[in-house]
């Protein structure tokens, strides 16, 4: 494992089974945290991201089965690991998944703090008191309001709910913070709110590294170092963000960048395009390159041979256009 | 239509749930009809254990019990779907105009909703039962469907509030189309299978209230039913006296029935939702 | 004004309101039902008791005063709230001349003695069974479980009380045969006769919780299910939160319905634990509801149905407070109200 990695996947392969057969969900994923990072996966619904985040932390239950791969997490094997081990040492130590739709993630028939001291108290041997001052302490450094650990969750707002429940993840101080879709169902400037907090945690050092997943490309653009884009199970385009963002290699990306309104002019000249078409069915996905049916650079090798991740510039890109196959 | 007809014969839980209901249901209409003998005709010496002559044994009168549990069994299926029909006619309207008005009128109904279900319906089913001189088939569903509906009303109307703020909602109410046509002909088919559902819950809830009420002697004045039999068999003592060929059957035959239709609306109700699948 | 308050405020005005309705229909109905009830009544007492004719002339003239069968509606009613609110709930036409305060009095601590018992335990139990099944749902237990609480919830009380008796006191004669105690007996603090009388308990106490526990198992275990597949479960669980401790949040968010459905099904509890009575000759308030319809005693009628409905309504709102402690959310909502 590299020395500057947290968390390294290999070949890492999680499907789900069902009457019809398997779902493809993460099909043969190579990914590598660095610390320090911030990535930002991006990608359409249903193109494996949230599988992917729960995979990566092995949070793998029925109907997901974990198949094939590794996954190393600060030296440790954790794709060897039984739940139980992981619950103690991996979960909310040394990764935390804040998931979709917090809102309704957080206990409601509990005050904020007493589902605090539940999490804490199972992992840690420490006083009440002393859990309610670092619940406070917390929230102070992350500037949530105080009295709100004393509310229940019906009582704070969407955007306030999303911030406590990030809050609430950082607690036992994990290395690695997974955040999927934070700022969907906000508002534009509760956006900014949460994107902030964000920032603040990697500033401060709370958080040594984060995943931030996303629909809405241009967000990234704010809080990731590198972007990672995912398409029908594969990742098809990974590097730094900038050059994932204004040099995109792979036929996806392009039209991913090109449908978003941004005040750059050179993105705005290439016009809004929107990409005709579905994703593949993930139980029998096509042989050759997944994009095929709806790209329209493709050529006939795309059709039946799978593009490999290569390196083309500053970006991996699983595409035979850039690779300048065929 | 057919599609979803064949995936739902296809659950297990739903065929075996049919064939028991179906198979009473037919049994009871064709062997009151086939059998020979009248149901209250007495035929034989009284309070006879079952026998080949007489497969259910025969009552305290002398009666023959197979021929009182066929006819029986036909009458409070008939009285159930009466009652049902009517506890889910008013549910509907009620809850249709409740979740759709709004406002006013839907506090005002809610607050009847809220009254008529607090109070127990099988109270009230005998208070007026018991001032009813005669009392026939109809006045007895009449009677239970009046006190089963609030629980329909209430779910209905949940149901259509939240189909209220879908899209196509909006484009009905664009286009200028009148509420009642909105109604039936967008609201409505949606909610078609819960519409089902509790239908063969009301039937089911229907058939025991029948045979409660007439257990007490408050059911039909004239005539069988299974809850008749009951009463007879509960006045004449035949627990004690050990005539299990009496009170057994009818009460096997009523959970049979009932116990069938709830499975069939829980088959339905997994299909249609399939988080209760657990899954 | 504090949000609890309020929405207790709002629950007693409800009951009320219930209660007054309720009064409503029971005071209307012998009164606008076609024919002479009180001749229907007095020319029954006449044959079936073979009384006397200054009894019966005493009977009519009880009837005209309490009744006021003659003046007109408002002071019918008027007369009738007054004297209920004095706690008069009339005289007994079957039982004359005792009043019908006084019968019910008598009869009641039977019918609660069998009812609330009966009605915690089957809660209590059928609940836990409920949540085990849902836990191991899919497994041989849940599949075990399942088509017994399904066919047990379908079951008639008085049926299945039927069955109990006939089994269980006919057939082996383990348990009497009826009655609360034995006809020898009288009704006294002794060991002997509370042994006698827990003997005679048994019967109609099980028969009532066994036809009423699937009802609840399968209530709680569809909650249960439902609530496992929850975000805040799953978010718990990624936290490192053992599932006892998961469940525990499932089963305490999955109990907040069922309780209200105890609210709403007290009533159904109530009509069949009447019933239950029947079968076994339980001297409860049963047996006096029954006699009185089945002689139309109008007075006992009225009389015993108002205790029960307010009996009933109280029940509910204790259950209400109950609620509104256990859920947070109620608490806090009713601010906007």
């Amino acid at each position: 494992m590299k020395s500057t990695a947290l968390l390294e996947a290999q070949a890492v392969k999680a499907y789900y089974s069902t009457r019809q057969g398997y779902i493809k969900a993460v099909d043969n994923i190579d990914l590598i945290i660095d610390k320090g990072m911030t990535l930002g996966v991006a990608g359409e619904s249903g193109c494996g991201k949230s599988t992917l985040m729960n995979t990566l932390m092995m949070n793998v239950k029925p109907p997901l089965h974990f198949l094939e791969g590794t996954i190393v997490l600060d030296g440790k094997v954790i794709s060897k690991m039984k739940i139980s081990e992981l619950k103690n040492d991996v979960w909310g130590v040394r990764i935390s998944l804040v998931p979709q739709s917090a809102l309704n993630a957080l206990m409601p028939t509990k005050r904020i703090i007493d589902f605090i001291k539940d999490v804490i108290r199972h992992h840690t041997d420490v006083s009440d008191s002393e859990i309610a001052s670092r619940a406070r302490k917390r929230f102070e450094e992350l500037n949530l309001p105080v009295d709100s650990l004393s509310m229940y969750p019906h009582e704070l707002s969407g955007g306030m709910k999303q911030r406590a429940i990030i809050a609430v993840s950082t607690l036992l101080n994990p290395r690695l913070l997974i955040v999927d879709e934070p700022t969907s169902a906000l508002d534009v400037s509760t956006q900014k709110q949460v994107l902030k907090m964000l920032m603040d945690l990697r500033k401060t050092g709370i958080i040594e590294s984060m995943i931030f997943v996303t629909h809405d490309i241009a967000i990234l653009r704010q809080i990731a170092d590198s972007i990672t884009i995912m398409y029908a199970g594969k990742i098809v385009e990974s590097g730094p963000t900038e050059d994932v963002l204004f040099n995109p290699k792979h036929p996806y990306t392009l039209s991913l960048t090109s449908s978003v309104v941004t005040p750059e002019p050179e993105v705005r000249e290439r016009g809004l395009a929107s990409i005709p078409g579905e994703p593949p069915d993930l139980l029998d996905p096509p042989e050759g390159c997944r994009f095929y049916p709806r790209c329209t650079k493709s050529m006939s090798i795309c059709r039946s041979v799978e593009p490999p991740l290569k390196s083309e510039g500053a970006q991996l890109v699983a595409c035979h256009i850039a690779s300048g196959d065929g | 239509m057919p599609q979803l007809i064949k995936d739902l014969l296809r659950i297990k839980k739903l065929d075996a749930s049919l064939a028991i209901f179906f198979g009473i249901i037919l049994t009871s209409v064709f062997g009151s009809m086939l059998y020979a003998t009248k149901p209250l005709a007495i035929v034989g010496p009284a309070e006879q254990p079952p026998s080949v002559k007489f497969p259910l044994g025969t009552d305290s009168w002398g009666r023959d019990l197979l021929a009182l549990l066929l006819a029986g069994t036909k009458n409070s299926l008939r009285i159930g779907v009466t009652a049902a029909l009517i506890s889910l006619t008013i549910g509907l309207v009620i809850g249709v105009t409740a979740g759709f008005k709004g406002g006013i009128i839907d506090s005002a109904l809610m607050l009847v909703t809220d009254v008529v279900l607090v109070l127990p319906s099988i109270l009230i089913m005998m208070l007026v039962a018991a001032y009813l001189r005669e009392r026939n088939p109809f006045y007895v569903s009449l009677i239970i469907g009046a006190t089963g509906w609030p629980w329909v009303a209430r779910a209905i109307r949940s149901q259509i509030m939240s189909l209220k703020s879908r899209e196509f909602m909006y484009l009905s109410k664009m286009a200028g189309l009148k509420d009642v046509r909105i109604i039936v002909e967008d609201l409505l088919p949606n909610m078609a299978s819960y519409i089902a559902m509790a239908f063969v819950l009301l039937m089911s809830g229907a058939m025991i209230a029948e045979a409660g009420l007439s257990m007490i002697g408050l059911g039909v004045t004239k005539g069988v039913s299974l809850g008749i039999i009951l009463y007879w068999a509960q006045i004449l003592e035949s627990v004690r006296r050990g005539m299990w060929w009496w009170f057994g059957p009818p009460g096997a035959v009523l959970v049979a029935l009932a116990a069938s239709l709830l499975l069939m609306s829980t088959a339905l109700d997994e299909y249609f939702s399939p988080r209760l699948k657990g899954g | 004004m504090n949000p609890f308050i309020r929405f207790l405020a709002r629950r007693i005005a409800f009951q009320i309101t219930t209660f007054i309705i309720f009064l409503l229909v029971i005071f209307a109905l012998p009164r606008v039902i076609p024919g002479n009830p009180l001749a229907v009544i007095l020319n029954r007492i006449y044959q079936e008791a073979r009384a006397t004719p200054e009894l019966v002339r005493t009977v009519e003239k009880m009837l005209m005063k309490e009744f006021g069968f003659g003046k007109p509606m408002h002071i019918q009613f008027y007369e009738f709230v007054g004297r209920l609110l004095k706690g008069d709930l009339g005289t007994s036409i079957a039982f004359y001349p005792r009043k019908v305060a006084d019968l019910v009095i008598v009869y009641l601590p039977w019918s609660l003695g069998l009812l609330i018992p009966a009605t915690m335990v089957s809660w209590i139990v059928g609940n836990l069974l409920g949540a085990l099944a849902a836990y191991k749902r899919k497994t041989t237990v849940d599949n075990a479980l399942l088509p017994v609480f399904l066919t047990l919830s379908q079951t008639p009380y008085y049926w299945l009380a039927m069955i109990l008796l006939y089994v269980f006191a006919v057939t082996f004669r383990i348990f009497p045969l009826g009655g609360a105690y034995s006809r020898l007996m009288f009704p006294s603090l002794t060991l002997r006769f509370v042994l006698d009388m827990l003997r005679h308990y048994v019967l109609p106490f099980s028969s009532i919780v066994i036809a009423a526990i699937g009802g609840w198992a399968i209530g709680m275990r569809s909650m249960v299910i439902y609530e496992l597949g929850a975000d805040y479960v799953s978010y718990a669980d990624s936290l490192g939160l053992p599932d006892s401790k998961v469940l525990r949040y499932v089963f305490r968010n999955s109990m907040l319905p069922q309780v209200t459905g105890l609210a709403l099904n007290l009533g159904l509890m109530l009509g069949g634990s009447l019933i239950t009575e029947l079968v076994f000759s339980y001297p409860g308030t049963g047996y006096l509801i029954f006699r009185a319809l089945s002689t139309l005693d109008y007075p006992m009628i009225q009389g015993t149905f108002i205790f029960l409905i307010s009996t009933l309504l109280i029940a509910n709102f204790i259950v209400d407070l109950i609620y509104v402690y256990i859920d947070p959310r109620v608490r806090t909502s009713y601010v906007g109200e």
